[in-house]
């Protein structure tokens, strides 16, 4: 009898002892796989998704942007630390009148196919994007382009409908470089995986919804790339993403919650880099449907009601820059403006002065969650403060695709949470943000969108930036939003990685190199 | 015979259009895919024209309608994300999610049923007390946080296991356990619940008082007896595990159904969300008619009626 009792707990026996064995030869294969060793040659980046596609000019999302900047370049690109323009493929450009840009090219680039770099291949990247058939949703920025001439082999004008200041800043941000001919030979679907562009990374291998590798493009124009392999591995959850991360297994990855920036930084192996982003935060206070918000008064209040300061040192821990505008500081256009300051003495003041007992105002406060850094805690935090004078605060917490549709639609609460970026200029702020057709501040008045409509087609660059900062004052002085800060981008390094952060928020694996 | 695999594919039919139909008027009210596929500072025509060209401007019957005509000839649209077929997009994450499915299945099954048994065989002793305990920390313990809590163990502090991500055997260890967790405990505690049953059958008690070795009267007489249950609720979490684990799928990035599906409904790329749910149905389906054939097989008196 006590022999057969035992059979059943043998059997369990056997069942627990081979997943050990399996558990240890899992052992082995991650040693061999290394994570620590200095002196590698390859670098594992972890990030949320795939990419969309790896054609380029075709889809807007930082996402694939970050991706395939490692694989094609941009005519100009961003100075890494302020955000103003620098040469890449292009080495000049000037506009010939307020409709046309002429732009002059690199001579000695070729593609990862050997196939040249030229003026032709810059136009049919733009025409790429102004063929609706290629359905890019780069579309709407680059509808006001009238056409493109190839004027010699290096030397391209875009000629534009409208007068379009801010074509350099486009170029900058939105188009990169890739083979016509590839594209033409393998046809959209086929080339959508077998990218060909200029950059310093080939496509070796991509295995949807698991991993992207890049391989080192030894004839790169600018020189061999130091590190000779790349991999985008795709990592959704966050804290498995920290564990990978802890684990040796990636190298690199942004966007550390500020409530986990410990268990980086108290990893010997690992380092925190950080920049302030051109990305900013806001409180929207929405005037677009009846209440209290629609007086301006009222919206002074509360941005007198709202200490930013506090905000920033309890829930960020530090991790952001406060705004007091429109822009921060990074924008090219950027003018100081006045700091409402925390002051609830005066919020009450004006609140009375506008008719309101704030005992008897109730609002709304909508926000997503996770979408921007402490999102949802910092709409509780602003809740408790504005309870603080009174005001009655509902917080509703959003997934980000309804956050985002109830915001369009002109759906969402007295208050919304948001963030705009990247951004480096005045205009691609302000005019997507406070005209009629644009519901992303809540807030729209007639006299600032007069103004708006003045500054955007001004070409002289200094009498563009004083009409930018007038609107900059006048949108201070009518409170149209609570400015927050400008968020932190905080990355995860290898302690041996050299990496340093960006404004524009690229990973360039060129630029890497290991200790 | 005939005519009951003609009832179940009719039966199989109506599963499906229904499933498809909830889905399709749930995705519609759960807001305008324009909003998130297009930059932020897309002018108002810009959306308008995106929308006419996707079709979401139609009204939603004329919608419904075509999508059918099209469904039924396997044509679920483009991705609107990478404009890729929605079905081949779908299909393509099936062999990972299978792989793992099946993992998770066998090793349940291997170490509930003995645990099942063992605890009903030896009711309320020691083991039958740790049995029962396992099974309810099994149960009870979130596939979230069991994962996160393996990976932060074996990966980042010890370092045996990859932390995630596809390839190889080493791969698939973590996201098995977490998987099989759930169904181990489900599996354990009614195989112990029906063998209890049986065993108070008056011809296991006859079994046993004339000799035969109680091995034999447990695995014999008392498991195949037990099994049409068992087999009811191993075929029901294969079909949620052949669907895609969304959420061991996510926290492990295993680049299977469950976490494309969970992606596209964030991205709300409706064509794969469709396709996949259509998957879905379709495997849950054939799983219980499998099941169906199954009990036949196990007890031939459901074969007769």
């Amino acid at each position: 009898m006590h022999k057969k009792m035992l059979l059943p707990f043998l059997m369990l026996l056997v069942i627990f002892t081979t997943a050990c064995t399996a558990g240890t030869a899992g052992d082995e294969e991650s040693k061999s796989s290394g994570g620590k060793s200095s002196k590698k040659n390859n670098v594992v980046i972890g990030i949320e998704a795939d990419a969309a596609t790896l054609l380029a000019n075709t889809d807007v999302n930082y996402i694939t942007d970050v991706q395939i900047r490692n694989i094609y370049d941009p005519l100009i690109k961003r100075n890494p630390e302020t955000g103003g323009f620098e040469p890449a493929l292009a080495t000049e450009w000037k506009n010939i009148d307020e409709y046309t840009w002429e732009i002059t090219l690199r001579k000695d680039v070729k593609f990862q196919n050997g196939d040249p770099f030229n003026a032709e291949a810059v136009k049919f990247n733009i025409d790429y994007i102004l063929d609706k058939k290629n359905n890019s949703t780069y579309l709407s920025r680059w509808a006001d382009i009238k056409e493109v001439k190839v004027i010699a082999d290096d030397k391209v004008q875009i000629i534009t409908s409208k007068p379009f200041p801010t074509m350099i800043a486009r170029i900058a941000d939105d188009l990169l470089i890739m083979d016509p001919g590839n594209v033409k030979k393998l046809g959209l679907e086929e080339a959508a995986k077998n990218p060909v562009g200029t950059g310093p990374y080939k496509v070796k291998e991509w295995v949807r919804d698991d991993h992207l590798t890049l391989i080192a493009n030894d004839d790169y124009w600018k020189g061999k790339p130091s590190i000779k392999e790349a991999t985008f591995r795709y990592i959704p959850e966050f804290s498995s993403r920290l564990s990978a991360f802890l684990s040796g297994e990636i190298d690199l990855f942004k966007n550390i919650p500020v409530d986990s920036l410990d268990n980086v930084k108290n990893n010997e192996n690992s380092k925190v880099e950080s920049i302030g982003s051109s990305r900013v935060n806001y409180l929207a206070l929405n005037t677009l449907h009846k209440g209290p918000l629609q007086n301006q008064k009222v919206r002074q209040a509360i941005n007198y009601a709202v200490d930013v300061d506090e905000l920033l040192k309890t829930v960020l821990n530090g991790n952001g820059t406060k705004m007091t505008g429109p822009l921060s500081k990074i924008n090219a256009d950027y003018v100081e403006t006045k700091d409402y300051g925390y002051n609830p003495d005066k919020a009450k003041e004006l609140l009375k002065e506008a008719g309101y007992d704030p005992k008897d105002l109730k609002l709304t406060l909508d926000t997503p969650n996770g979408r921007y850094p402490m999102d949802s805690q910092v709409a509780q935090a602003i809740a408790a403060q504005l309870k603080r004078i009174g005001i009655d605060v509902k917080v509703q917490v959003n997934e980000w695709g309804n956050h985002l549709t109830k915001i369009q639609q002109r759906k969402a609460g007295d208050m919304f949470i948001l963030g705009w970026g990247p951004t480096f200029d005045a205009q691609s702020t302000i005019q997507n943000l406070f005209m009629k057709d644009a519901p992303y501040s809540g807030f729209y008045d007639s006299e600032v969108e007069k103004a708006i409509q003045k500054a955007i087609p001004i070409f002289n660059q200094d009498k563009r930036k004083q009409a930018f900062g007038e609107i900059q004052q006048l949108l201070v002085d009518q409170a149209a939003w609570v400015p927050l800060w400008q968020q932190a981008d905080l990355y995860a390094v290898n302690k041996n990685l050299d990496f340093k952060p960006k404004v524009d928020e690229s990973m360039q694996v060129f630029d890497m190199g290991w200790k | 015979m005939v005519e009951f695999i003609i009832k179940r594919t009719i039966q199989m039919i109506v599963v499906i259009f229904l499933a498809l139909t909830a889905v399709f008027f749930l995705l519609r009210l759960s807001g305008d895919p324009a909003t998130l596929f297009l930059p932020p500072d897309a002018p108002k025509d810009q959306i308008a024209q995106y929308r006419e060209m996707l079709g979401f401007d139609r009204p939603l019957y004329v919608q419904y309608g075509d999508f059918l005509l099209k469904a039924i000839q396997g044509d679920f649209g483009e991705s609107l994300r990478s404009h890729e077929d929605a079905l081949s997009v779908v299909l393509g994450r099936v062999p990972a999610t299978f792989q793992l499915a099946f993992a998770a299945l066998g090793l349940s099954i291997l170490i509930a049923i003995p645990i099942g048994i063992l605890s009903a065989y030896k009711r309320n002793t020691f083991y039958d007390r740790i049995g029962v305990g396992l099974t309810v920390l099994g149960q009870a313990i979130p596939s979230f946080w069991l994962g996160l809590l393996l990976i932060f163990f074996f990966a980042a502090v010890f370092h045996l296991l990859p932390s995630g991500g596809g390839g190889t055997i080493y791969h698939m260890i973590l996201p098995t356990i977490t998987l099989a967790a759930y169904s181990v405990a489900r599996f354990a505690r009614f195989t112990r619940s029906t063998m209890l049953d049986v065993l108070k059958k008056d011809y296991i008690r006859t079994a046993k008082a004339s000799g035969v070795p109680m091995m034999r009267v447990l695995f014999k007489y008392a498991l195949k007896n037990s099994l049409i249950p068992i087999i009811t609720l191993v075929a029901l979490d294969l079909g949620v595990l052949l669907g895609g684990a969304v959420i061991t799928e996510v926290v492990f990035s295993w680049p299977g159904v469950g976490r494309l599906l969970m992606q596209s409904l964030l991205n709300r790329d409706f064509p794969i969300v469709l396709a996949g749910v259509f998957f879905i149905a379709v495997v849950y389906s054939i799983i219980n008619f499998i099941a169906d054939i199954a009990y036949a097989y196990v007890n031939p008196q459901i074969r007769v009626k």
